[in-house]
């Protein structure tokens, strides 16, 4: 039998070669889908290509018009670039790997709105992880409210009772460990009670006192003698257990009493919990400033944090295996394993990238630049050095502007080192909602700035703006609600219009807005604060408004928090006093009695030894 | 259509004029590991060019694929398995993975997908006791079933059938 089938050659070619040209006709297109999945995939958002040609000949791949949506706002593109056109080396392809040695970027704008959302139905695995790691950070981070609505001068303190403070019910718990422990400690010195020892010990001196020892004989005086000395052994073990029972009535005062201290700090939680329930704004600067634009900065960090995430999930440090979702298919996809190799190619690689771009106006850092991009790859450790982003800003003609953005992602090796540095100056700055004042401030151009830096797990750094001659307006809400009252002073304290109106009047004068962001802590959840001179001029505003009212009702929420709480407190603190007297001076009693008796015993033995006429071991 | 079908059946009774149980159970297990692999892989090619070049039967081998299609849904979870455990928890292997990787041409198998992986060293084990086994049946049927089927009024229609044209290529020489 013929193991070859000589004449399937030729139709095994012919499907070879038809392979081959549908290959060739459907690779443009296979290179679309595929930018379009692995973008998708990573940035979590629609990655749409109008068209990609592969020279094989030139090297050289020209991608033209890229549209890669804005995960947090689907119908805006974060970035729009109009022609990309690559050099690619070939012979890397055949290991799967791109590597591109220039790329040049024209007509990128960022910003632009989309015809159709950008929102995925079913986004990667990975950027719904991150996502949902930032939203997760959002929601745990407690920006303070400024809620001066509900603030009245008639204080509404019903819903404050006992039970509902702390300071109770640590206090009764205190008075009942108090008397459960006194209770057993007494138990315990009644166990220990030696009056019966002391009445044997006082028949037993005296015997020795009443006896005559020549009478009694050798064996009879070594008896008496022998249980004399038991007596003091047996009271020498009672003395050590009342000893070690006043050890542990020692401590257990201490813990009680330790508990005890923590009272005030009860207290004051106390008193933040009562302002709480009757609205009692806090006036300190500090408060007011995360109070009225805490949101705003929440907003702002969130996709710088994402895409911090984000670059350190794609551009790992080292050369470990990397597991990665396999193709959708029909069958499972499985996971797709990546091993890197030292002196070999990354799976990815842009040497050298230059764009000329354009923020759309609108955003903070909106405006025309002149933009450079190096080392941009999946493997950091083989390629050896951080990846560069940096742009320059080239002016909007009619507003002169500078500025300079420098990104350097260091991930060649553990523990990563990112910076972001961004500043621009006349750059136009996106206006501030402030629901609190029911206002809003265009902040019109302005300078703005970006410092963050990453190391490892920390990230540290700060966001700030700063405008002038920055234009208020109310809101349409604030404009709709009934405010003309307010604005003569005549709505009622305590109402929303009067709450709107009065932050209004403090900031509404301003005409120069500075806002600074500072962020500290785990890069994953990162603690924030926000300074601004909104804040100081709100606090400033209402202390010389309703200071006086705030301070006179914040004692009455004091008084009415000690009323309910003194008694308990005191209480608590009398039973522990009660307990360390009285079982403290049982222990004492005890302790003498017992030592009384063992030395009087000890005496009576010397003297009996010494009226022997012979010495008795 | 019609055409299609026609020229079809007239290829694959060109490309198998010989159809011993030898080369029946040889086309099921090279068929197998198209059902039993993730089809759209370059091995696959490589697989059906065997199937072609290689004197075996075609239609087994097409039979086996179709059985093996369903096997290879059904065993994805297992292959999976069989992948992870040998790409990402078998340090011995990793550098013989990693070189594999860095190669040209190796990853273009995707030989570094779990279930790719899994599902060829599973048919690669399987695919020898799966030839024998078909040999042995395909020898029984031959010798015991197919006379008796030949009777049955059912198969009468079928063979009356264009579906039997299909079938000659089964048929004991």
């Amino acid at each position: 039998m013929r193991l070859v089938r000589w004449k399937a050659v030729l139709p095994l070619s012919a499907v070879l070669v038809t392979a081959a040209v549908l290959w060739w006709m459907f690779l443009d297109t296979a290179i679309e889908r595929a930018i379009e999945t692995a973008g998708a995939e990573i940035v979590g958002a629609r990655v749409d290509v109008a068209a990609a040609h592969l020279s094989l000949r030139r090297g050289s791949l020209r991608i033209e018009h890229l549209e890669v949506a804005n995960p947090d706002r689907p119908m805006t593109n974060l970035v729009e670039l109009g022609e990309i056109v690559a050099q690619v080396r070939l012979l890397p392809l055949l290991e799967k790997k791109l590597i591109v040695d220039t790329a040049v970027i024209r007509g990128a704008r960022f910003g632009t709105p989309r015809r159709y959302s950008g929102a995925l139905a079913h986004p990667s695995p990975t950027s719904q992880r991150l996502r949902g790691m930032v939203a997760g950070w959002a929601s745990r981070l407690r920006v303070p409210a400024l809620s001066l609505e509900g603030f009245s001068t008639v204080l509404d303190l019903s819903r404050l009772s006992a039970d509902s403070l702390r300071t109770v019910t640590l206090a009764r718990t205190l008075a009942s460990q108090g008397d459960s422990l006194a209770k057993a400690w007494r138990e315990d010195l009644d166990r220990l009670d030696p009056r019966a020892e002391l009445d044997s010990t006082q028949a037993l001196m005296r015997r020795l006192e009443q006896a005559d020892l020549k009478a009694l004989g050798v064996g009879g005086a070594r008896d008496l003698l022998a249980q004399a000395r038991n007596r003091v052994r047996r009271l020498r073990e009672t003395r050590d257990s009342v000893n070690r029972l006043a050890s542990r009535v020692q401590s257990g005062l201490d813990r009680l009493r330790q508990s005890a201290e923590s009272l005030p700090a009860a207290r004051e939680s106390d008193y933040r919990y009562a302002r709480s329930l009757v609205h009692l704004p806090s006036l300190d600067a500090p408060d007011l400033s995360p109070a009225l634009l805490g949101d705003l900065a929440v907003e702002r960090l969130e996709p710088i944090l994402y895409w911090l995430a984000l670059a350190e999930q794609y551009l790992p440090p080292g050369l470990d295996p990397r597991r990665a979702a396999g193709p959708k298919r029909l069958r499972a996809s499985g996971t797709t394993v990546r091993f890197p190799k030292a002196r070999t190619y990354p799976d990815f690689l842009l040497s050298y990238g230059g764009a000329d771009a354009v923020v759309e106006a609108g955003g903070a850092v909106s405006g025309r630049y002149a933009a450079t991009i190096t080392g941009l790859t999946s493997a950091p450790s083989l390629y050896g050095r951080p990846t560069r982003l940096s742009a320059t800003r080239a002016g909007t003609g009619a507003t002169p502007a500078s500025g300079s953005v420098l990104v350097v992602l260091d991930h060649v090796r553990q523990p990563v080192r990112d910076s972001v540095k961004a500043m621009l100056d006349g750059v136009s700055l996106p206006g501030l909602a402030l629901p609190v004042a029911g206002a809003r401030v265009e902040l019109g151009q302005g300078f703005f700035r970006l410092d963050l830096v990453r190391q490892g797990d920390r990230l540290e750094g700060s966001l700030a703006w700063r405008a002038s001659g920055v234009k208020w307006h109310r809101a349409d809400s604030a404009q709709a609600a009934p405010v003309a009252g307010a604005a003569r002073g005549l709505a009622p304290l305590g109402t929303a219009a009067w709450a709107r109106e009065l932050v209004w009047r403090a900031l509404s004068r301003l005409d120069t807005v500075e806002v600074e962001v500072r962020v500290a802590g785990r890069a994953g959840g990162p603690g924030i604060g926000v300074r601004s001179n909104l804040g100081r001029e709100a606090a400033r505003a209402l202390r010389q408004e309703i200071g006086g009212e705030v301070d006179r009702q914040e004692r009455r929420v004091r008084e009415a928090v000690d009323r309910l709480a003194r008694p308990y407190a005191e209480q608590a603190q009398r039973r522990i006093a009660a307990a360390e007297s009285e079982i403290g001076a049982m222990v004492r009693e005890r302790q003498a009695e017992l030592e009384a008796a063992r030395a009087d015993l000890e005496r009576k033995i010397q003297e009996a030894t010494r009226r022997l006429p012979v010495r008795i071991p | 259509m019609l055409f299609a079908l026609k020229l079809l059946q007239q290829t694959v009774r060109t490309l198998n004029s010989e159809g011993t149980p030898t080369q029946v159970a040889a086309g099921l297990a090279l068929g197998s590991a198209l059902g039993l692999t993730p089809l759209m892989n370059l091995h696959n090619l490589a697989v059906l060019a065997l199937i072609m070049v290689t004197n075996v039967s075609v239609p087994g081998a097409m039979l086996g694929w179709a059985l093996a299609v369903p096997v290879g849904f059904a065993l994805d979870p297992l292959f999976d398995l069989i992948g992870r455990r040998l790409l990402l928890e078998t340090p011995a292997l990793i550098p013989l993975w990693t070189a594999l990787y860095n190669l040209p041409v190796a990853p273009l198998t995707n030989f570094n997908n779990t279930v790719v992986l899994g599902s060829i060293v599973a048919w690669l084990l399987f695919a020898l006791p799966m030839f024998f086994a078909a040999r042995w049946a395909v020898v029984r049927y031959r010798a015991s079933l197919y006379p008796r089927l030949a009777r049955t009024r059912i198969f009468q229609v079928i063979t009356a059938s264009k579906l039997y044209n299909a079938y000659r290529l089964f048929r004991p020489e």
